[in-house]
């Protein structure tokens, strides 16, 4: 339970500063871009209904997720400690700090419930709802990383909290832009609103993404410091991928940006409809990858603390070299001879035979991927489309492949039962799980591109695919052997981005027309080749 | 194993890892002044951020990985933690950590050392 329950403490962070930027970010984009106050504007009830209860739930989802995290953060110490943790765990900051975001994050939830949604164009509403936020965003910081700090732990904390604010601001913009687009396809607004409105976001998008920069690279020195830090640690690592994903976010701000003045320059809504829609879905969907990753980030220790445990830019590198993939298992037998040594505190020794199963599983799988992929890219040709298209079988087998090799302690090839081993480890349970829906995924997959009207069934593999590259930077390696961990995370950092490329690719592909489609279809099978690639070539390190 | 998070999650799935939080030993004094042969002895850790003792565990981990429980009280300094060692004999050993911090991360370290008679 412990597996699962650190898993979840992990998670919530993600999903936390989700509902925290629709809730602070709904309302500086009705105070910024939407103004309702404004006697000018031609906004119907409709419009300003969605506003303001896109806010209420982001408010009421917060409630309900800080509460979850100090439940969950209960939980885990309970289990991790094997005793209550009470009644010590109510004079900490977290308990009290989380409590007061919850009891604020409530207050507007109330106030939003009785009386801005009855006076949806009162300027005074709108700004006593902001008031209620202040202590909100107050409270929020005392459960940042830089309130554990023994130093300079104000300016940390000011720092990330003005942070937060500024991705709050972008997300949650981007989520209104979503529910306003749901309302232009549906004629509920008057027609000039769209492009105006887009407009108006752009301007407070550029305020945003100035500030992450401003209160982010202070952030990012006093944390790492140094070339290696940056390079060699989970710590920079993950900065490092954040910034990769927020050139590509804004990529797609710039793009969207770009079509907003072409419309203005030639009042042509071509682009405004038939594409800056589906771009700002893919940017949703990076963006709150960036939102998992930050949370992720948070539970890692600085490259500063960890100069002793950083790797070098060799050692980096060594990790995505190219190599022979290796072909041949060690045994079952020596697999399982080696566990003990392995996992021993005290007398510790590495097991060659754990390493190389693991290189193995890896390297097979990226062969399996590398050929789908493959075969992905050749059903893009008229010639071999028919046969081609059936790629996503590979995942199928892929599923029984991982079935027979992932745990391998248990069922089919160790002495624990597949019942027992189901249902009594956390752990193998979720690798049960996670191999059924591999085996599902192909078949829904295949079936997806194979049928002649497959409904919505297309959509769930890019969305699943930005939901597995989503938890696997969300959740991070442990523990002991830091730098090993480390190792072994730079890796899957990277294919968590890849995973993020295949999934928008494929999303585009299915909303774009010509010629985009194609390009983005392509680019999302590519991503799935690099994913391969890196799996081909992976070699664990010795430990 | 741990083969499978690694795989499975960039192919859209989920699996665990347990989360490496951020408290982490930044010095111990184990390096500068060795545990003494059969002697009780004081070890000092300073952490990275402050610490919440009352929910964390200190254990003492001997061969075949037996654990015992370690006495932890707080330093002069912030985030100084000082650990309360029984005599030892000559061996390898590891002190492990479960560190709630005080942003809220619950981390867990290793500090191996060994005992040895003096030269």
């Amino acid at each position: 339970m412990e597996g699962i329950a650190n898993y979840l403490d992990s998670l919530i962070g993600g999903v936390d500063l989700t509902f925290y930027s629709i809730a602070i970010g709904g309302l500086l984009w009705g105070l910024f871009v939407l103004r309702p106050w404004d006697e000018n504007a031609n906004y119907n009830s409709a419009l300003l209904e969605k506003t303001v209860n896109l806010i209420h739930f982001g408010s009421k989802a917060l409630v309900i997720t800080q509460l979850s995290k100090i439940g969950l953060k209960i939980w885990l110490m309970a289990v991790t400690l094997g005793k209550s943790p009470f009644p010590a765990f109510f004079n900490t900051v977290q308990f009290n700090a989380g409590l007061a975001r919850a009891t604020f994050a409530f207050a507007l939830f109330l106030f939003i419930k009785q009386a801005l949604k009855a006076n949806l164009r009162s300027k005074t509403h709108w700004l006593v709802a902001t008031a209620i936020v202040v202590p909100l965003v107050m409270a929020a910081a005392w459960l940042v990383h830089g309130a554990s700090r023994l130093e300079d732990r104000g300016l940390l904390m000011a720092l990330t909290v003005s942070h937060q604010i500024a991705a709050a601001a972008w997300v949650g913009g981007i989520f209104q832009i979503l529910a306003l687009w749901g309302l232009k396809k549906q004629n509920a607004i008057a027609e000039e609103l769209w492009p105006l409105l887009l407009k108006r976001f752009s301007a407070l998008g550029i305020v945003a993404v100035a500030l992450l920069l401003v209160t982010g690279t202070p952030l990012a020195w006093y944390y790492i410091r140094t070339f290696q830090g940056f390079i060699g640690a989970g710590y920079g690592n993950l900065l490092m991928v954040k910034i990769m994903m927020m050139g590509l976010a804004l990529g797609f701000a710039w793009i969207n940006r770009q079509a907003v003045e072409e419309y203005f320059a030639s009042r042509s809504l071509y682009a405004l409809t038939a594409r800056v829609p589906y771009y700002i879905e893919a940017e949703t969907l990076i963006l709150l990858t960036i939102l998992f990753t930050a949370a992720s980030l948070a539970s890692q220790p600085p490259s500063v603390d960890i100069p002793h445990l950083t790797a070098t830019w060799e050692e980096v590198l060594n990790m995505f070299h190219p190599r022979i993939p290796r072909w041949e298992s060690p045994t079952h037998e020596a697999l399982i001879a080696g566990e003990a040594g392995r996992v021993a505190i005290v007398g510790q020794v590495p097991s060659e035979a754990a390493t190389a199963w693991s290189d193995y599983n890896h390297n097979i799988s990226g062969i399996f991927l590398t050929v789908m992929s493959f075969f992905a890219m050749l059903s893009y040709s008229e010639r071999f489309h028919r046969w081609a298209r059936y790629w996503p079988v590979g995942f199928m087998g892929l599923g029984i492949f991982l079935f027979f090799r992932s745990d391998a302690e248990s069922w089919p090839l160790g002495p624990i039962g597949f019942w027992d081993s189901t249902f009594n480890n956390g752990e193998i349970l979720q690798h049960r799980i996670a191999t059924f829906l591999v085996f599902m995924l192909g078949l829904y997959e295949t079936r997806a591109r194979v049928k002649a009207d497959p409904g919505i069934l297309p959509y769930l593999f890019p969305l699943m695919s930005a939901f597995g590259g989503m938890m696997l930077l969300a959740h991070s390696h442990v523990g002991f052997e830091a730098k090993t961990a480390f190792l072994i995370q730079v890796g899957h950092t990277l294919m968590g981005v890849f995973a993020l490329i295949l999934a928008c690719g494929r999303w585009l592909e299915l909303k774009l027309d010509a010629p985009g489609k194609n390009v983005a279809g392509f680019i999302s099978v590519f991503a799935l080749f690099q994913i391969g690639v890196i799996l081909m070539f992976y070699r664990e390190p010795l430990y | 194993m741990r083969f499978v998070p690694r795989i499975l999650l960039v192919l859209t799935l989920a699996a665990s890892q347990t989360a490496f939080g951020h408290a982490v030993v930044t010095h111990n004094s184990l390096k500068l002044k060795p545990v003494p042969v059969n002697q009780a002895s004081q070890v000092e850790l300073s952490f990275n951020s402050k610490v919440e003792l009352d929910l964390s565990e200190v254990f003492l981990v001997s061969a075949g990985d037996v654990m015992k429980p370690v006495a932890a009280s707080p330093g002069a300094k912030p985030g100084q933690v000082l650990l309360d060692l029984p005599a030892l004999a000559p061996g390898e050993y590891a002190i492990k950590l479960k560190i709630f911090a005080a942003d809220g991360h619950l981390s867990e370290d290793l500090l191996r050392f060994f005992v040895k008679e003096p030269k």
